[in-house]
C-alpha cells in the first residue's frame, strides 16, 4: 500500500482560504497560543491589579462605599503630608544603609567562597540559612535577640558596652532593622555574585598574572569589570527588595517607636488596611512604583555606559 | 507533522475556549478559615421560646457568623450554636473564626464584596465606621420582644450599651465590656514589705510614691519594674491615655466623634503625668510584652503592678509566678472623688445587606447567646456589662469582679470614631517620642493632633 497516497483526515477539512497559513506562520501562531495561558494569568493577576491601582489612586475609596473620583487630589495631598514624607525618608535611609553594605559583604563573601577554603560547602550553607528562614520566624527570633537582656546586649556586655534598647528607642530601631536586612540579603546576593565569578574564564586571570598584575589589580581591573552584568542585577534587585521591606518592621516594631521604622510599604499597608483609605494607599504605591522605576532605569543607564568600549 | 501541529493547536484553542467560557453562577468568595458547619442534633421540638408577637420562620435559614479567635470564647460559642440549632432545626449556622488582628480587614473586604456574614463580631470602637456606611441592621425590637431601645439598654449597666448605639437606636450589643483596673502581684508587694490591699495606690501620686520600694535596678539594668504603661500596642496606649486625659478633665474627641482634641491642655497634663509615672516606676525599654502576650511582664514577675482587664484572669491565674496570688484594685485616679475609667469591649451586630429573614433570625440568635451572662463569665471569662451580674453565684466566685464592675460604672467607652486607628497611631507615636526621646509633650501632641486632623478632614 502506498502510504503517500493516504490522505490525512486533517487534509480533508475544508479550511477557508483566509485561515490557510504558511508553515512558519503556523509555528509562530502555535508559539503564541502556548504563551497565551501564561500571558492571561500575568495580565489578570499582575497588570490588571496594577491598572486598577492607578484608577483607585484617583478615587476616594474606603473599601465599603463606592469609589468617588477625585482626580489627582491624593497625589497632591500626599506631597504635603508629613507622615508620607517621613515614611519616604525612612525608606530612603533603609535603602541606602542596608543596600550598600550588602553589596560589599555579598561580594566579599563570594570572592572568599570562590577560593579553596576548608569546609567551604558547610560554611557556605550555614551562611545561606537566613535566606531560607521565613521572615516571621526571623523577626521573632531577632526580637528576642535585641531585647535588653538578649544575646546581642549580652555580647555587647562582654565588650563593656552598656545595653542598647535596640527596638525601644527611635534613634536605634531603624538601625536594628537595617542590620537584619543586611544579615538576610547578603547571603542571597553572595550566591548571585558567586555564579558571576564562576562564569569568568580562568584565561583572563592567567593573562593578568602573566602581565604581572597582583591579586588586587586582577580583582579591580579584570574580575570587577567582567562582573558588571551580575553587579547590575544585584544592584537593581537589592534596591528593589530594600524599597519593599515590610514584614520585619511590621512584626518587630509596627512602625514605632514614634514612627521611626514606618517604612513606606508599611505605611501603605496601614493606610489601606488599618485606615481603609484605599485611594491614598494606591497613590502611595504609585509613588513607590515610580521611584523604583526611575532608580532602576538610572542604574541600567549608568551600567550600560561604555559597555562596548 | 503539519497535521499534528494543527491538531495540537485546535486542542489548545478548545482548552482556552473552555477556560474562558462564562463561569458558573458566581459563588460567594471563600471566607477565611471556614470552620465545618456545626452539626445540629436530631430535630427536636420547635418550641423554643420566641418573643411574643413574633413568629419564628418555618423555612430553612442558613446563617454565617464570624468571630475573633480566642480559645475559651470559641469553645463557648461552639457549645451554644448546636443548642440553638437543636431548638430550631430549620436553622444552620456556619461559623468562621478569624484572628482579632485580621478581623477588621477581612470583614471590610467581605462586606465590600457582598460576602460578609449575617452576624458580625467586632471591637466596639470600629462599629461607628460600619454604622456610617450603612452596614449595620438596627436591633429588631419585635424579635427582641422589647418596646423600645431604652428598654433594651435598661438591662445594661449605665452606658453599657452605648458603644453600639447610634442616633438613639441600638445596632450592636456587647458580650464583653472590660474595665481596665490595676492588678497587683501580692508576692512582689510582700517582698517589698507592702500590703497589696492597704498600700495599693489610689492616685497616680500614690503610685509615684510607692514605686521606689518596688522598682529594682541592678548594675544599671532594671530587673523589676514597679509599674509600667503599655508600649507593645498603640491601641493599648490609647486605652490608658484616654482615661488619664479624662481624669484631668479633658476629652480626646468631641461628642460627635468628628473632631479630635489630642493637644488640649488636659491631654498635655496627662502626657506629662504619664512620663512622671514611667520615670518613677517603669522602664519601657525592658518590656517583653507583645500584642499576643500583653500581660507577659506581669505574669513573669518582672512587673509588680499592671493595668489590664478581667478577661486576663484565667491567663494570670494559670501562670506559674503570679498564679492566684494577685489583687485587683480600681484604676488609679488624679482625683479619687471624681473617678474616670475606660471600658472597651466586643459586640455582636447584624449585617444589613442580608435577606430579611436572615436578619430576624440573626437577632434572635444574638438574643439567645447573650441571654446567659453568668455562663459567659464562667466559660469564657467575659464580663457582660449587664445589671444583676454581680448577684449571680458565678460572679461571687470570680476574682475581684466587683472591682471590675465598679470601674465600669465610672467608665467612658474607648473612643468611637471611624479614625480610631489613625488616632491610636498618632497618640502612640506622641507617647513614644516623649518617653523614649524626651520630646516636649506639647510638641508631641501638637504633631499627633495634626496627624489626626489630616486623617479626619
Amino acid at each position: 500500500m502506498d502510504l503517500s497516497q493516504k490522505k490525512s483526515p486533517i487534509q480533508r477539512i475544508n479550511v477557508p482560504h483566509f485561515l490557510k497559513l504558511s508553515a512558519p506562520r503556523q509555528q509562530k501562531l502555535f508559539g503564541y497560543l502556548i504563551l497565551l495561558p501564561t500571558l492571561v494569568i500575568i495580565f489578570l493577576f499582575r497588570f490588571y491589579p496594577m491598572m486598577q491601582a492607578f484608577y483607585i489612586s484617583m478615587t476616594d475609596f474606603d473599601l465599603i462605599s463606592p469609589p468617588k473620583f477625585v482626580g489627582l487630589y491624593n497625589f497632591i495631598d500626599l506631597l504635603k503630608d508629613p507622615l508620607f514624607l517621613n515614611s519616604a525618608k525612612i525608606s530612603l535611609t533603609y535603602v541606602v544603609f542596608a543596600v550598600v553594605p550588602t553589596w560589599i559583604i555579598s561580594l566579599g563573601l563570594a570572592v572568599l567562597f570562590n577560593r579553596n577554603i576548608p569546609f567551604k560547602n558547610l560554611i557556605r550553607s550555614a551562611i545561606f540559612m537566613p535566606v531560607i528562614m521565613p521572615a516571621v520566624v526571623m523577626a521573632l527570633v531577632w526580637n528576642f535577640m535585641y531585647h535588653q537582656q538578649g544575646v546581642v546586649n549580652v555580647i555587647l556586655g562582654w565588650l563593656q558596652i552598656s545595653p542598647i534598647p535596640w527596638l525601644r528607642s527611635s534613634s536605634t530601631a531603624i538601625w536594628a532593622i537595617i542590620l537584619i536586612g543586611i544579615w538576610r540579603a547578603s547571603p542571597y546576593f553572595m550566591v548571585i555574585f558567586l555564579a558571576g565569578l564562576q562564569a569568568i574564564p580562568e584565561d583572563f586571570m592567567d593573562a593578568a598574572q602573566i602581565d604581572g598584575a597582583n591579586s588586587w589589580q586582577t580583582f579591580w581591573y579584570v574580575t570587577l569589570p567582567l562582573l558588571k552584568p551580575t553587579t547590575l542585577l544585584v544592584v537593581v534587585m537589592s534596591i528593589i527588595t530594600a524599597m519593599k521591606v515590610f514584614a520585619v518592621p511590621l512584626i518587630m516594631t509596627h512602625g514605632g517607636p514614634a514612627n521611626s521604622t514606618r517604612v513606606l510599604p508599611l505605611f501603605i499597608y496601614q493606610t489601606a488596611f488599618e485606615f481603609f483609605d484605599m485611594g491614598r494607599a494606591s497613590a502611595m504605591s504609585i509613588f513607590l512604583f515610580a521611584a523604583v522605576m526611575i532608580v532602576t532605569l538610572f542604574q541600567i543607564r549608568i551600567f550600560s555606559t561604555g559597555e562596548y568600549e | 507533522m503539519k497535521g499534528r501541529n494543527l491538531l495540537a493547536m485546535l486542542l489548545l484553542v478548545a482548552v482556552l475556549i473552555t477556560a474562558c467560557a462564562p463561569a458558573a453562577p458566581e459563588e460567594p468568595a471563600e471566607p477565611p478559615a471556614v470552620a465545618e458547619p456545626t452539626t445540629a442534633a436530631e430535630p427536636a421540638a420547635t418550641d423554643a421560646p420566641v418573643a411574643e408577637g413574633w413568629t419564628f420562620p418555618t423555612e430553612d435559614v442558613t446563617l454565617e457568623i464570624w468571630w475573633h479567635e480566642y480559645g475559651p470564647f470559641t469553645a463557648y460559642m461552639e457549645e451554644m450554636i448546636p443548642k440553638y440549632m437543636e431548638m430550631h432545626p430549620n436553622v444552620t449556622i456556619n461559623a468562621t473564626k478569624v484572628s482579632s488582628a485580621d478581623l477588621n480587614q477581612k470583614l471590610s473586604a467581605a462586606i465590600a464584596t457582598g460576602t460578609g456574614p449575617d452576624i458580625l463580631d467586632q471591637d466596639a470602637s470600629y462599629y461607628v465606621q460600619y454604622y456610617e456606611k450603612g452596614v449595620l441592621e438596627p436591633l429588631n425590637l419585635e424579635v427582641w420582644g422589647a418596646k423600645s431601645y431604652e428598654e433594651v439598654a435598661g438591662n445594661y449597666l449605665p452606658g453599657g450599651a452605648d458603644a453600639g448605639t447610634f442616633d438613639e437606636k441600638i445596632y450592636a450589643l456587647p458580650y464583653q465590656g472590660n474595665s481596665m483596673s490595676l492588678w497587683i502581684s501580692n508576692k512582689l508587694f510582700e517582698d517589698a514589705g507592702l500590703d497589696p490591699v492597704n498600700d495599693a495606690p489610689k492616685t497616680w501620686e500614690d503610685m509615684i510614691n510607692i514605686c521606689p520600694k518596688l522598682k529594682v535596678v541592678k548594675d544599671g539594668v532594671t530587673v523589676q519594674k514597679a509599674f509600667d504603661f503599655p508600649y507593645h500596642s498603640q491601641r493599648w496606649q490609647l486605652q490608658q491615655f484616654q482615661p488619664l486625659t479624662e481624669q484631668f478633665g479633658g476629652e480626646l474627641l468631641s461628642e460627635d466623634g468628628k473632631t479630635a482634641a489630642l493637644n488640649s491642655p488636659e491631654a498635655v497634663e496627662a502626657l506629662k503625668q504619664w512620663k512622671r509615672v514611667t520615670e518613677a516606676c517603669g522602664d519601657p525599654k525592658t518590656t517583653m510584652n507583645t500584642p499576643s502576650n500583653p500581660n507577659q511582664d506581669f505574669i513573669d514577675g518582672r512587673l509588680a503592678m499592671w493595668i489590664t482587664g478581667p478577661w486576663a484572669t484565667p491567663q494570670i491565674a494559670a501562670s506559674e509566678f503570679v498564679g492566684e496570688d494577685f489583687t485587683v484594685v480600681g484604676l488609679p485616679q488624679v482625683d479619687p472623688t471624681n473617678p474616670r475609667t475606660m471600658v472597651y469591649g466586643w459586640e455582636w451586630a447584624v449585617n444589613a445587606d442580608r435577606p430579611e429573614i436572615n436578619k430576624q433570625v440573626a437577632w434572635d440568635f444574638i438574643k439567645f447567646v447573650l441571654s446567659s451572662p453568668e455562663e459567659w463569665l464562667a466559660k469564657a471569662g467575659f464580663v457582660q456589662p449587664v445589671e444583676g451580674l454581680l448577684e449571680t453565684e458565678t460572679a461571687k466566685t470570680f476574682p475581684f469582679l466587683s472591682v471590675h464592675l465598679k470601674d465600669v460604672e465610672t467608665a467612658s467607652w474607648y473612643i468611637r470614631s471611624g479614625y480610631v486607628n489613625e488616632i491610636s497611631l498618632a497618640v502612640g507615636a506622641a507617647i513614644d517620642s516623649v518617653v523614649y526621646d524626651n520630646a516636649d509633650p506639647q510638641a508631641a501632641l501638637d504633631a499627633a493632633q495634626a496627624e489626626a486632623e489630616n486623617a479626619m478632614k
